[in-house]
């Protein structure tokens, strides 16, 4: 009854709420674009782009694991170790077999996960939680021991030259770059299997209530399985994107990716509660990651400022979704 | 009566929330030392009236005078320490605390020490009869003892009024009979008790005064011996209805659909039993008993040590629901919110969850259908929601029960299991479901009912298993046999 009471007057803060993710994007750019003119600048907007990169698409794995109730925070190890992995066979069977190899990497990595968890009966958030963290730890040292620790300079290194990997890295196709079209890809395919198939939907009643998801039949082992699955085929690509970029590529090039990814997942308005979400959101988040750190490189802002902001932002953005639910 | 003082006066008491009025002039006059029964059908207000009373609402208009204070504004604190405690279903108590601690919650400066107010909590759960070690943490207590807990708190605080919302709703038999003898003890004590509840045979047996609630107005307030349980439902819903269930399907087949060869489980000892086509065969048992579990045992929703089960004469294997499922059962699961429903889900997503899969091509949703499965279902079960995609949190009750009914109809399963179908449901929509089971099996499938409510399984069943300790302990066949023998097999 008391929802009757805030029901009228709730519905533009309501409004605000759900969109208020666009409502702080365009504000900052305006601002910025005010402050500092260079904001606008194509080069700027190259470089937002490539920023777009390997986060955009790890963030739209982690969307439909999140939207299915769990959390992944293996994926510093994953980027480590499928980089690793594929620059090392470059050399001995070529390029994109290598790529291939890698995405394969991905998706076994992320079904090991899955897997894990739902066999130790890892059912709610918190063990994920801790469960992938261990396993990044483990994905990470392996890493280090495969390459001994050292970097990777594949600008230098190879004998082959790697046409693909220049092009996901700097090339560009009419207005935008390569890996941005790659993203708008996924973004589209991903949008499609969310909302149109009976696995994308399946998703959803896993996170909304798993038990009684359970009960009704739907398949949610498999489920669990699945969106770790498809998780780790994302920081595949993820991985590749990046060190794509990076012409030197170091075992710890995944860090804190866990973290921006998930940001960019909440903020963009998939509830860490499970059973609520979208692509498009969660391409929404990542814009307003990526755009608050440039904006805030332009203005001058000191790094560890830049830490706090974000804190406050992802500490904001998981208030806002407890609201939101809250609110039924 | 007693006596004649009057503890609690409402008079003409308003409260409107946008849109809808849920009070309109409610008056109540209870008496002290009385048990006061406050019944109505889900939504009827009663719900509304304790929480104004409790000071979680505040009225907009009309006088409330307890204990010959005129009350304005008031909180919930200030309430209970004025002596009006209320105690919830779904009960108010820290379940990492000890009961000690949950007793005297928020007063332990009061207390002088951990020892004393142990000691304390002691005497109040002494007095009320309770052996409750007050050192247990409430996470570990029964229903029935977190009740007790709750009791002596509200004790604690010397409470006048004892407001007791459905309390009896996860009780057993003997600890019902316990909570009677206590709120008599209460009663002969000089303490009143309000007591809702949607069993009117608890009403009859222990209250004094009885005020019939509905659509937010008072209808009537009358002594319990001036009613008849039939005026009392009719008062209840706004017209007569001649029966509380409809008459007993007959069963025409005599197909053995399901034989359940064995189950046993570290709770469940030799589990055997056959179901008929177009049967109903109801469970009765005390909580606890295992009804629950032989159902979760077939459906897969439990792990069994051994699971023997044929289907329409052939084996099948059942390890997890889906499995269940495809063998053509279907489960209505005992907790409709935690283990039913996806709450923030729409009506429409909780009706198509299970048959979603089958109105699939290639793995895309045929999104037309799925609409027509809804709008069906919303139909047929008349489900009262404003849109199928109104989330399903904001409907009642009944009306969510409909909505995993009306999942399982669209499939049409061989056997529907129902496990406490219409707990916390009133008895109009009480009435809509029985009718609905009664269609179910005349159109050839068959039901298990589990019920905690003995009258319903014993009118609606064909054929009645009482279960008791993880064993089956009998069978009855309810129109010959008397409730009285079926209980008695039932508590072993």
């Amino acid at each position: 009854m008391t929802k009757q009471l805030t029901q009228e007057r709730s519905k533009f803060v309501d409004f605000l709420l759900e969109y208020l993710v666009l409502f702080v994007i365009v504000g900052l750019v305006i601002v910025t674009a005010i402050v500092e003119p260079a904001f606008l600048s194509q080069r700027n907007f190259t470089n937002l782009m490539r920023q777009f990169g390997a986060l955009s698409f790890v963030a739209l794995g982690m969307t439909f694991i999140i939207m299915g109730g769990f959390i992944d925070l293996s994926v510093p190890g994953m980027i480590s170790i499928i980089a690793m992995v594929t620059l090392s066979l470059v050399d001995i069977i070529g390029e994109i077999p290598a790529m291939m190899i890698g995405l394969l990497l991905g998706t076994m990595l992320g079904t090991l996960n899955g897997s894990l968890l739902v066999n130790v009966g890892a059912n709610t958030q918190a063990k994920a939680l801790f469960i992938t963290f261990g396993m990044s730890q483990i994905y990470r040292a392996l890493a280090l021991i495969l390459t001994g620790g050292f970097s990777m300079n594949w600008g230098t290194l190879f004998a082959h030259p790697m046409p693909v990997t220049r092009a996901l890295g700097s090339g560009m196709w009419g207005p935008l770059s390569i890996s941005f079209w790659l993203f708008i890809f996924f973004l589209v395919v991903l949008y499609i299997f969310q909302s149109k198939t009976f696995l994308g939907r399946a998703i959803t009643y896993t996170g909304g209530n798993l038990t009684a998801a359970e009960l009704g039949g739907i398949p949610t082992k498999r489920i669990v399985i699945f969106i770790y699955a498809l998780g780790g085929f994302m920081v595949a690509v993820g991985s590749i994107v990046l060190f794509s970029r990076v012409s030197v590529t170091v075992p710890a090039i995944g860090d804190f990716f866990e973290r921006d990814a998930i940001m960019a997942v909440v903020i963009g308005g998939t509830s860490l509660l499970g059973g609520k979400g979208s692509v498009i959101r969660t391409f929404m988040g990542v814009a307003l990651v990526i755009l608050m750190s440039n904006c805030m490189n332009l203005l001058g802002v000191q790094t560890h400022v830049q830490e706090v902001v974000r804190g406050i932002i992802l500490v904001l953005a998981i208030w806002l979704d407890h609201r939101r639910h809250a609110r039924g | 009566m007693n006596n004649n003082d009057v503890i609690l006066s409402v008079q003409n008491v308003n409260k409107s929330f946008p849109g809808v009025r849920a009070l309109s002039d409610a008056s109540i006059t209870v008496r002290k030392g009385t048990v006061h029964a406050v019944v109505g059908e889900n939504g009827a207000g009663k719900s509304t009236l304790m929480k104004i009373l409790s000071g979680v609402y505040t009225k907009d208009s009309g006088t409330v005078v307890f204990d010959g204070e005129t009350i304005e504004h008031t909180t919930p604190i200030q309430s209970i320490r004025r002596g009006l405690s209320i105690i919830y279903q779904e009960f108010n108590l820290v379940n990492t605390l000890t009961v000690g601690e949950n007793i005297f919650l928020g007063r332990y400066s009061e207390m002088k020490g951990m020892r004393n107010m142990h000691k304390q909590a002691r005497t109040l759960l002494d007095s009320i009869g309770s052996t409750i070690d007050t050192y247990r943490l409430v996470s570990d207590l029964s229903a029935a003892e977190k009740q007790m807990v709750e009791i002596s708190k509200a004790l604690s605080f010397n409470s006048k009024l004892i407001i007791m919302d459905e309390p009896s709703s996860s009780l057993t038999a003997d600890e019902l009979t316990q909570l009677f003898t206590l709120i008599n003890d209460l009663r002969s004590k000089g303490v009143t008790i309000i007591y809702i509840s949607h069993k009117l045979d608890e009403i009859f047996e222990l209250c004094d005064i009885v005020t019939i609630v509905r659509d937010g107005q008072v209808i009537d307030t009358k002594p319990i011996d001036h009613l008849t349980r039939g005026e009392m439902i009719a008062k209840m819903i706004g017209r007569e209805i001649e029966n509380e269930f409809p008459s007993r399907p007959l069963v025409t087949y005599n197909k053995v659909v399901m034989e359940v060869k064995t189950i046993n489980t570290r709770k469940l000892k030799d589990i055997s039993f056959e179901l008929k086509k177009g049967e109903i065969l109801g469970f009765v048992g005390l909580v606890g008993a295992g009804r629950t579990e032989i159902v979760r045992a077939i459906y897969g929703a439990d792990k069994a040590g051994e699971l023997k089960i044929l289907m329409n004469g052939s084996p099948v294997k059942i390890r997890k629901p889906r499995d269940g499922k495809h063998a053509g059962i279907g489960l209505l699961p005992e907790d409709r919110k935690l283990e039913g429903l996806v709450l923030p889900f729409s009506v429409q997503s909780n009706i198509v969850m299970s048959s979603l899969e089958n109105i699939s091509k290639f793995g895309f949703i045929n999104s037309s259908k799925e609409k027509e499965i809804a709008e069906r279902q919303i139909k047929s079960l008349s489900i009262k929601t404003p849109s199928p995609h109104a989330r399903v949190k904001t409907l009642s009750g009944g009306n969510q029960q409909k909505c995993i009914m009306g999942r399982w109809l669209e499939i049409n399963p061989d056997i529907l299991i129902l496990d406490e179908p219409t707990r916390g449901i009133d008895v109009g929509t009480k009435y809509e479901i029985y009718l609905l089971i009664k269609t179910l099996v005349e159109n050839g499938s068959s039901v298990i009912m589990i019920s905690s409510e003995l009258p319903e399984v014993l009118a609606m069943s064909n054929r009645v298993l009482t279960i008791c300790e993880g064993r089956i302990s009998g069978e009855f066949n309810p129109e010959v046999d008397s409730a009285h023998d079926i209980m008695d097999a039932a508590i072993g």
